[in-house]
């Protein structure tokens, strides 16, 4: 069945910079915002960009993301022709082999690509939060014959340096590429969204491939061979909001985006809808004692202590006199009566228990530089009057020692 | 294969619901904040692994179509069986297109899709019972009892259809508005052959009522069960009744027993992201939805998804519906607001308790 475009879904990264939330499951299934987790942003982008057919190619610890996929339905990517697809390493006749790089992951799934004879592919990563329109980049990709077309947004100029830039001529034909440059010459950053003519980029995967000192990465290889060869390669600019959330803080700075009117990140925007598999859980429960003032709150929470400027995800619990915020609570996270918790992200059904302290404010730091969020993993108890200071992670084995 | 089939039944019977159901049969009603009535039994199906479920609907049936479309958010879109809507469009009969006359005469119109039901019981329920019953074990009991119709029922002192069992349970009188003992719930299990015997003798002689012909009539001829049910059950009759049962759920011991996370209670998905709560705003002793926007100030009340309560508002014991805004300053008690309704700025309501003031749909005010 042919396709115009599908869409290829990195996914495979551990996130290590995650540290304790990424142990038992990959980045892109972190959950995100109170309802969803990060891969909900590319895979609605493709739905509600008209784009039916996604391979999603994942690699580490993939339980969580397969089973949180399923058969797509939730994305409406159930589909007779096409739909959604987990592609993770396979064995072959000529050996098995992990996927090295991002461009290999994409090679090794020539076969699935093909399947659907597409005139387009386009190369998406499962870490940023970002409501985007592929079609209207698609257009563009088309009205200028372009062989690789780039999103890319500006940057403020003193963060330039920490990103892919793109140089371009006066009508967005890019002239050169630098990762991470001393000395930026332009503001425009890769967002790591990638529309390629499929007969170019198969053409070039094999020949990366075919090069023993490639490390088979877009970013390193593949995009500096396309643009030495002189292809036509173009910048597609994007406004609106957009972050990689690979690192802790920056994954806690866009929950708070949710709070913030200013930051373009706005979820209740129906006109773009996110969607995402979540459980049936009834209405949140708001009880007499509670008090929540900027806060996003999901179905299935119990709040019966006080809630500021935190994000709330479905069926987490605050008990009473409990005081939590500037933190982000994910799925079933529970804050037992009386404890305090502040710029802190809770995992996955953790445990804070009566009376404990966790985390602290920046202006608690002796070393401003060093501050940093208290994290807890999934399933991690913090006991009764325990105090977890600002910048700890802990994951589920926490206080296992003590018990045995 | 699991042994049983669900029918329900959804349909108007009286006018007691009434702005409510203008545009709407009873089982579309939203009820919880996130559910319609007819999630509750759909759900309490689902639960006991019952896998095809015929829906028997006639009257404002688009809102309930609309709802469960193919029955996809309760795992029950298949290509063989799974969920049937039966909406009675073609239905004339001599007295032109009014109301059913009793369950025997919606069924006796469906009968050739009983005659196709694969399984050996069948569990026939109404929509407007909001519950959450372990059917698995209502089967274990018809079975141990030996019964032929398995009747559940509650300790009420409501109005109703009561029925009083001997000592073995087994149902000897059937009688209304007795307002003590165990009230029936209109749901009844029994087997496949002997429901379509009983249409087919009922219906020739133009006897249409089951619970009259059947539950009440043949309590002699037939073992018929009282099944006695002791969780929460809000059967919804009328508006103040209504607001009573929702009201109910702000209590947790309620909501445990009826959203009890071991047979979860399932709704149409939504795509809302969470509720916004503003600085400003405030809500106290409240149920809320997703995709809400809270400025104001909610107490005691039910909000469905995506309504928003401006600046200065006040929301107090009211239950709203899916998309309703309230300006800035308005000022809202004991009010039923259905979906998209307006409240302009500065806009004061006032129901009561037991008389709730509704609000039709699309109202602006």
């Amino acid at each position: 069945m042919k396709k115009e475009c599908i869409a290829m879904l990195l996914a495979g990264g551990q996130g290590s910079r995650l540290y304790v939330l990424t142990g038992d499951m990959a980045k892109p299934a972190v959950p995100f915002g109170g309802k969803f987790r990060i891969i909900d942003f590319p895979l609605s982008n493709c739905t509600n960009s008209g784009i039916d057919t996604v391979g999603v190619l994942t690699q580490y610890r993939p339980l969580e993301l397969n089973s949180y996929i399923g058969n797509g339905q939730p994305w409406e990517l159930d589909r007779m022709n096409g739909g959604v697809h987990i592609l993770p390493p396979y064995q072959s006749n000529s050996g098995a082999g992990w996927y090295k790089g991002t461009a290999n992951a994409i090679c090794q799934n020539i076969g699935f690509v093909d399947l659907y004879d597409p005139e387009y592919v386009a190369v998406l990563s499962g870490d940023h939060i970002y409501k985007m329109d592929y079609s209207r980049m698609l257009r563009r990709h088309k009205e200028t014959g372009a062989d690789c077309t780039i999103s890319v947004m500006e940057v403020p100029w003193h963060e330039a340096g920490r990103f892919g830039i793109m140089n371009v001529d006066g009508e967005d034909v890019i002239t050169e590429f630098e990762e991470k440059p001393k000395q930026p010459k332009s503001n425009l950053a890769s967002m790591g969204i990638y529309i390629f003519t499929w007969k170019k980029l198969r053409a070039y995967l094999l020949r990366d491939e075919a090069d023993p000192n490639s490390s088979n990465d877009f970013g390193k290889n593949v995009i500096p061979a396309m643009l030495a060869a002189g292809e036509k390669m173009v910048a597609y600019r994007f406004e609106g909001y957009w972050k990689d959330v690979g690192t802790l803080e920056s994954l806690w700075d866009a929950n708070m985006d949710m709070l913030s009117p200013g930051s373009g990140l706005n979820l209740l925007d129906k006109s773009w809808p996110i969607y995402s598999r979540a459980p049936s859980c009834p209405p949140a429960f708001f009880g007499g004692s509670a008090d929540v003032g900027n806060s996003a709150v999901a179905k299935g929470c119990d709040i019966r202590g006080e809630v500021k400027n935190t994000v709330l995800s479905y069926n987490a619990a605050v008990e009473e006199g409990a005081v939590v915020s500037y933190s982000v609570l994910m799925p079933g996270a529970v804050v037992k009566q009386g404890a305090k918790v502040e710029y802190a992200i809770l995992g996955e059904n953790s445990v804070v228990g009566a009376g404990a302290h966790v985390g602290g404010g920046p202006e608690t730091a002796a070393d401003p530089e060093k501050w940093g969020v208290a994290v807890l993993g999934p399933g991690t108890r913090v006991c009764d009057g325990e105090t977890v200071p600002a910048g700890t992670m802990l994951d589920k084995t926490h206080g296992q020692e003590a018990e045995a | 294969m699991n042994g049983m089939h669900g029918i329900i039944f959804s349909y108007e019977k009286s006018n007691g619901l009434r702005e409510l159901t203008e545009h709407r049969i009873h089982g579309s009603v939203p009820f919880g904040g996130s559910y319609r009535m007819v999630d509750f039994i759909l759900s309490d199906m689902v639960n006991a692994g019952i896998r095809d479920v015929g829906v028997i609907m006639h009257g404002q049936c688009q809102s309930m179509m609309d709802h469960l479309r193919s029955g996809k958010s309760w795992d029950l879109s298949r290509s063989f069986g799974g969920l049937t809507l039966l909406p009675v469009f073609a239905y004339n009969s001599a007295r032109g297109n009014g109301r059913f006359r009793g369950k025997l005469e919606a069924l006796d119109v469906v009968k050739d899709y009983l005659r196709h039901i694969r399984q050996d019981y069948v569990v026939l329920a109404d929509s407007d019972v909001a519950l959450n019953i372990d059917l698995q074990e209502v089967l274990q009991a018809h079975i141990a009892t030996g019964a032929d119709i398995t009747a559940v029922c509650a300790p009420s002192t409501e109005d109703g259809l009561y029925l009083n069992m001997d000592g073995s349970g087994r149902v000897r009188e059937v009688v209304e508005q007795q307002r003590e003992g165990f009230r029936c719930l209109q749901i009844f299990l029994l087997r496949t052959d002997l429901l379509l015997s009983l249409v087919e003798r009922f219906v020739s002689r133009n006897e249409y009522s089951f619970q009259e012909y059947v539950i009440q009539g043949l309590t002699e001829e037939l073992h018929i069960h009282g099944y006695i049910f002791h969780g929460f059950a809000a059967h919804i009759t009328d508006v103040a009744g209504y607001y009573e049962s929702s009201m109910q759920l702000l209590d947790p011991a309620v909501r445990q027993d009826l959203f009890s996370p071991r047979r979860p209670i399932y709704a149409k998905e939504n795509d809302a992201a969470s509720t916004y709560m503003d600085p400003a705003g405030g809500c106290l002793h409240s149920l809320v939805d997703d995709g809400c926007d809270i400025q104001g100030s909610v107490r005691s009340s039910i909000i469905s998804r995506g309504v928003r309560v401006e600046k200065g508002a006040v929301v107090d014991g009211c239950i709203l519906f899916k998309d309703t805004v309230v300006a800035k300053d308005a000022v809202l008690r004991h009010v039923i607001a259905d979906k998209n309704v307006k409240v302009g700025v500065g806009v004061h309501l006032e129901g009561t308790e037991k008389y709730p003031m509704v609000l039709a749909k699309g109202s602006e005010v």
